[in-house]
């Protein structure tokens, strides 16, 4: 708030705010930055040829020629930006700028050979998974009026759980809805103390962070390793019977890990319960302005805890797929902070179920493509070395900041968020 | 009274005069650092015999209507007693057992008459001690098998001796064997040198060296919490200072320690105060909220040392580490080995002191408050709310970075990965359970520290992981945040008091 009080008043007068200018600025660097790998990055025989693992090739691209294509229309957006200062299409086109910058990278990279593009999309929904599912919790928190800075240790301790219990049961489903129960369990944890004891919510999610940390471990140095109880195996994608026949987008969306379905399912589930039914809007009504919601006979504190669990069980989710998903055993903090990438995602898609899961994702594909550019080592112009795993590991990381400050920058956050809520 | 008239003297002094005296005070205190640590560190270590020494003198003056010839007595009569005991320790082996027991009481009785604001924050330790200790009875395999084997009397036999033995370890490895240092003291003072008594302190020593760094982080916390900034970059704030003050600690080895050390020092503070201030930068011009930006800092610099430690600063191919720092520029220990505590942790008081002067005492502190407070108000009063942003983020950047250098310089003289040990997101913990203000966020260091030196100790000989420490150190924030909770187990009748509550955080937008 403190910028916007001082920018705006500045930015009525010139007809365009900083954050126009910014943005603008920042597209306009995209685009400089395509056109530039374009011209010195790449042959002008080069072609890059995508394929996908049933199809063989789908298509090539000059990538030459597909670069500057981008890169002008990256620059042309920008343009358009400082010329209309189009609100009302804002956060398409930025959306769009990224897109098709991180596509034009994609194009750079496989150029002069091959890239499977299917998996690189399956990829980044696998990555995107935890992400939206943590954001997607926080969201049910924060809605309500709760601060929940505690997913990630929600999803360690479903993590940790999720292990133990499909090892006992010899059944990975259980594990999965034991992970989900318990990043509930520690969600009441969080509820009770931020809202029968008002204890600051920053602080409750932090005890709810450390105590996760040292519990999991202890717990699989003292109880899962000497019982014996920590390979359960993993998830194995699962090809859903007609649509995964779909050319193309059925080996992307359609062959999966299941708690990617489940994923998408509760998207939707979310978004509909969120936006379009009497509870969610009471919900989001004691996220705004408990005392209004109080007086029309909302059960102010009832809503909270009730979101605040249910927020805590899709974390626990989240949790499973660090587990079960992917290595099919515990590690120390295995969630390493991704519940912290999921909160950003959260304030990047602007407290929405939707938002966050394309944030989720531009974040998955960071990581898909960090993953693809160590076996493809594509050189980088000028110095003609290949950039650093570590560089593109931060990419997301960077984009968070600068978005965040170009353009998410008044990203509104619930009103009443933090404050416990008294009756009068 | 005394203290006043003296403390109006100096005040009526002139300024170069008091500049003087500060002078001769600091000088005086480096020139018997040396026999002031293994002061602190016997007392530390011998805290029983010390606590209950003390109450032998203050006890009788409580007491109302007794002739001073009786109260001095008393005192001589129970610190006899007191000798006694302590010979008998040491020669009879009937242990320390009933002086444990004595300054468990003088504590109790001391926290209900005469600090009661401390029953809360030393009910809240006992208890997470307590659950600790029941978490490691029903994780303990031996304990079932007793259960299997001997039946439930057996197995709750196996279950208290084995938390004994850990918490013994744990009290070992944090503060030392009482006996140990006695033994010390007795060969010293018979001119055996200083050899034993300095290996006994080891235990106190590593408490206070786990607690620098936790002071440092926990002030770099606790001064954004004043501004209603919320710095979760900590963790990756300490490692930026660490590097930059290791690279130049080993970068120009020609210096003189006096040169090299500060310089270290500083530009490891600045380094981080920089990163840091990225964030207060962002937030001041655009409003991007510092949780996230902090946060997204820290997996940057992450992954900038990953490149850095295991690429151009690697020294042996494979270690992913840097080459140590040349000796001149090590923060110098007091004693020998194993006593490691070293300069790092007066400065880290010395921080405390200045971040306290600086909140408290300061136009800028002021400021700084008034934004935490009520950033609207503090605007509208003229204060420049973005020039506090960005300066509060900065020191608190510094006071991380120097969490990192006095880790890097003063004990591994060089930076690895996989550096980051958790202090970041304990500091936040620390800021909170010292309520923001620095000798609370001291006193919660040093506890933390306590707890970490012996974790470690209580790992090697008791067979229990480290990890019990974060859940005691997460039961102690649930019990200090929420005292409500602590007054329903104990039934104690609630203190209705108006505190003045310091704002924490605010909005993820505002």
């Amino acid at each position: 708030m403190a910028a916007h009080a001082q920018a705006i008043p500045v930015s009525k007068k010139a007809g365009l705010s900083r954050r126009d200018l910014l943005t603008a600025a920042f597209m306009f660097l995209v685009g400089a930055i395509v056109l530039l790998l374009g011209r010195y990055g790449d042959q002008p025989a080069d072609r890059a040829i995508f394929t996908d693992e049933v199809m063989g090739t789908l298509f090539s691209l000059p990538s030459q020629a597909t670069l500057y294509v981008i890169g002008s229309v990256c620059l042309f957006l920008a343009g358009a930006r400082l010329y209309r200062g189009a609100h009302s299409v804002e956060l398409v086109v930025v959306w769009g700028v990224i897109f098709l910058a991180a596509f034009g990278f994609l194009v750079w990279m496989t150029s002069g050979t091959k890239l499977n593009l299917t998996g690189m999309v399956r990829d980044t929904l696998t990555y995107a998974t935890p992400l939206t599912l943590g954001a997607m919790a926080g969201i049910f928190c924060e809605r309500s009026g709760v601060f929940n800075i505690a997913i990630e240790g929600m999803m360690l301790a479903g993590a940790f759980t999720a292990v133990g219990a499909a090892s006992l049961f010899d059944n990975l489903w259980v594990g999965v809805l034991v992970a989900s129960l318990t990043g509930g369990l520690m969600a009441v944890l969080h509820a009770i103390l931020s809202i029968k004891y008002k204890v600051d919510q920053i602080i409750s999610g932090t005890v709810i962070n450390i105590l996760a940390s040292g519990a999991t471990r202890f717990l699989n140095i003292r109880l899962l390793e000497p019982a014996g109880l920590s390979t359960p195996g993993h998830f194995d994608p699962i090809a859903i019977p007609i649509l995964s026949k779909i050319p193309v987008l059925g080996p992307m969306l359609f062959i999966n890990q299941p708690i990617v379905y489940i994923m998408l399912g509760l998207l939707v589930v979310v978004n509909y319960v969120i936006f379009a039914t009497p509870w969610g809007l009471r919900m989001r009504a004691c996220g705004e302005h408990p005392r209004a919601a109080d007086t029309v006979g909302v059960h102010v504190n009832r809503t909270r805890y009730i979101s605040v669990i249910i927020g805590g069980l899709i974390a626990g989710i989240g949790g499973a797929y660090f587990s079960l998903g992917q290595v099919g055993t515990f590690e120390d903090n295995m969630t390493g902070g991704q519940g912290f990438v999921a909160l950003a995602a959260m304030i990047f898609g602007r407290w929405n179920p939707t938002g966050a899961f394309m944030a989720a994702l531009l974040f998955g594909f960071a990581d898909a493509l960090q993953v693809k550019m160590q076996i493809l080592e594509p050189l980088l112009p000028f110095v003609n070395a290949p950039i650093p795993p570590e560089f593109l590991q931060t990419v997301p990381y960077v984009l968070t900041i600068v978005v965040l400050a170009g353009v998410v920058g008044r990203a509104i956050p619930p009103a009443a968020g933090g404050k416990p809520y008294e009756k009068q | 009274m005394a203290e006043l008239k003296l403390r109006q003297r100096i005040g009526t002094l002139p300024r170069w005069a008091k500049l003087a005296l500060l002078a001769a005070l600091v000088a005086l205190v480096v020139l018997l650092s040396k026999w002031l640590v293994l002061i602190l560190l016997i007392v530390m270590g011998l805290w029983p015999i010390v606590l209950l020494a003390i109450l032998g003198v203050v006890v009788p003056s409580w007491i109302p209507r007794l002739s001073s010839g009786f109260r001095w007595a008393l005192t001589a009569v129970w610190e006899a007693l007191l000798a006694a005991l302590v010979y008998a320790a040491m020669k009879a082996s009937i242990g320390l057992w009933p002086i444990f027991a004595l300054a468990f009481g003088g504590m109790l009785l001391l926290i209900f008459t005469k600090l009661r604001g401390m029953i809360v924050p030393f009910l809240a330790v006992v208890t997470a001690l307590i659950i600790g200790a029941v978490v490691i009875m029903v994780t303990d395999q031996a304990v079932y098998q007793a259960l299997r084997e001997g039946g439930i009397v057996e197995a709750l036999k196996v279950a208290v001796a084995n938390v004994t033995q850990a918490y013994g370890a744990l009290y070992v490895g944090a503060l030392g064997d009482p006996l140990k240092i006695l033994n010390g003291i007795g060969e010293w003072l018979s001119g055996e040198g200083t050899k034993a008594l300095v290996t006994s302190l080891r235990g106190p020593s590593d408490s206070l060296v786990q607690s620098v760094p936790y002071i440092f982080a926990g002030l770099a916390v606790a001064l954004g919490f004043r501004a209603g900034l919320f710095n979760i970059g900590v963790e990756g704030q300490i490692g930026i200072g660490w590097m930059a003050a290791v690279v130049v600690g080993f970068s120009v080895p020609g210096l003189p320690a006096i040169i090299l050390l500060p310089l270290a020092m500083v530009t490891g503070a600045v380094a981080a105060g920089l990163w840091a201030s990225i964030a207060g930068f962002l937030k001041a011009r655009t409003g991007a909220h510092e949780v996230i930006t902090t946060i997204m800092l820290n997996y940057i610099s992450y992954r900038l040392m990953a490149w850095l430690l295991c690429g151009p600063l690697e020294f042996t191919q494979g270690t992913c580490r840097t080459q140590d720092v040349v000796p001149a520029a090590y923060l110098p220990r007091f004693l020998n080995h194993p006593v490691t505590l070293h300069w790092g942790f007066f400065l880290a008081l010395l921080a405390a002191l200045v971040v306290g002067w600086y909140l408290f005492r300061t136009t800028w502190g002021f400021e700084l408050r008034a934004v935490g407070a009520n950033p609207n108000a503090a605007r509208y009063g003229g204060m420049k709310v973005g020039r506090t942003f960005v300066v509060t983020m900065f020191l608190s950047g510094c006071l991380a970075g120097l969490s990192g250098v006095s880790q890097g310089l003063g004990i591994t003289h060089n930076i690895a990965l996989g550096f980051q040990s958790g202090y970041g997101f304990d500091s936040i913990a620390l800021a909170l359970l010292g309520k923001s203000h620095p000798a609370g966020v001291v006193a919660a260091s040093i506890l933390f520290g306590v707890l970490r030196a012996g974790a470690s100790r209580m790992q090697s000989i008791a067979g229990v992981p480290t990890e019990i420490v974060q859940i005691i150190q997460a039961m102690v924030i649930i019990f200090i945040a929420a005292p409500a909770i602590i007054q329903t187990i104990y039934r104690l009748r609630q203190v209705k008091r108006e505190e003045a509550q310091v704002v924490f955080s605010r909005g993820w937008g505002a």
